[in-house]
């Protein structure tokens, strides 16, 4: 099984953590990205939003659960088939609500280029401002290591040369 | 990995029948990286990496693209899909059959 082991330094990770949690917290019941199907049946739609809601929690266990005793005694995560797809969901999950939430105050175009200087921050944003690019960075290591596994291509053979 | 599920609403003999075609578009957002797009795209839609990126392009550029074309149960699977990925996408009527 392929897998990724990731050191962090803790002195950094560990005040987004509170972060983390907050947004956790404010995601147990909305969507992080809300239904926009809006002819949908009531009760069908209810149906969604409920079953799509414990998807996400679930999501975002899965991810805070990485950040456990033994995360705290050596700094590392790791990633593998079984929680890549989970881990990558509860990323963007956090970072479109930090968005929402503690970002909202920053333009669309210096959040995609990145053109934000972390100084010019509150406390609040900045600790958002880190954890947003902490997930964002998270997201492409496993994108770029896991890709094969995420699209299924895992077991395939490269065909041998003459 | 995803859960094979029927996501569609119920739908009557008649609407059936009638065979209406339906778009399914995904909405550009600020936050989504490029590559978690395509994977995406790939992943729920079985798109090749080229026209997986052409298709984030689209929605990055456009501010939206439609990612695929069919009967409404079909149509609405997909949007449960990418909205499990917590990609917004919405229906709308495919005008042009």
């Amino acid at each position: 099984m392929k897998r990724i082991e990731v050191k962090l330094s803790l002195p950094i990770v560990a005040p987004l953590l509170d972060v983390m949690k907050t947004a956790t917290d404010t995601l147990r019941q909305a969507l992080a990205a809300p239904l926009a199907l809006h002819d949908l049946d009531a009760e069908w739609r209810e149906t969604w939003t409920q079953e799509l809601l414990e998807a996400q929690n679930a999501e975002l266990q899965a991810f805070l659960g990485l950040f456990d005793q033994e995360f705290f005694a050596t700094g590392i995560v790791s990633f593998d088939e079984d929680n890549a797809e989970i881990i990558l969901r509860a990323c963007t999950a956090l970072r479109l609500r930090l968005r929402i939430t503690a970002l909202q105050a920053l333009p669309d175009a210096a959040l995609e280029e990145g053109n934000i200087d972390p100084e010019q921050l509150s406390a609040a944003q900045r600790n958002a401002f880190m954890c947003y690019l902490f997930l964002a960075t998270i997201q492409e290591l496993i994108i770029k290591h896991l890709d094969a596994i995420l699209l299924g291509e895992a077991d395939e053979e490269t065909p041998a040369e003459d | 990995m995803t859960e094979t599920r029927t996501h569609t609403a119920p739908r009557t003999e008649t609407e059936l029948e009638i065979g209406a075609r339906w778009r399914v578009v995904v909405l550009n957002d600020p936050v989504n990286l490029m590559s978690y797009v395509v994977l995406v795209f790939r992943r729920v839609l079985g798109f090749n990496e080229a026209k997986a990126r052409q298709h984030m392009l689209e929605v990055h550029e456009r501010g939206r693209s439609v990612v695929w074309t069919g009967l409404r149960e079909g149509a609405e699977a997909y949007v449960y899909s990418l909205q499990q990925w917590h990609l917004t996408a919405v229906l709308e009527p495919d005008e042009t059959h």
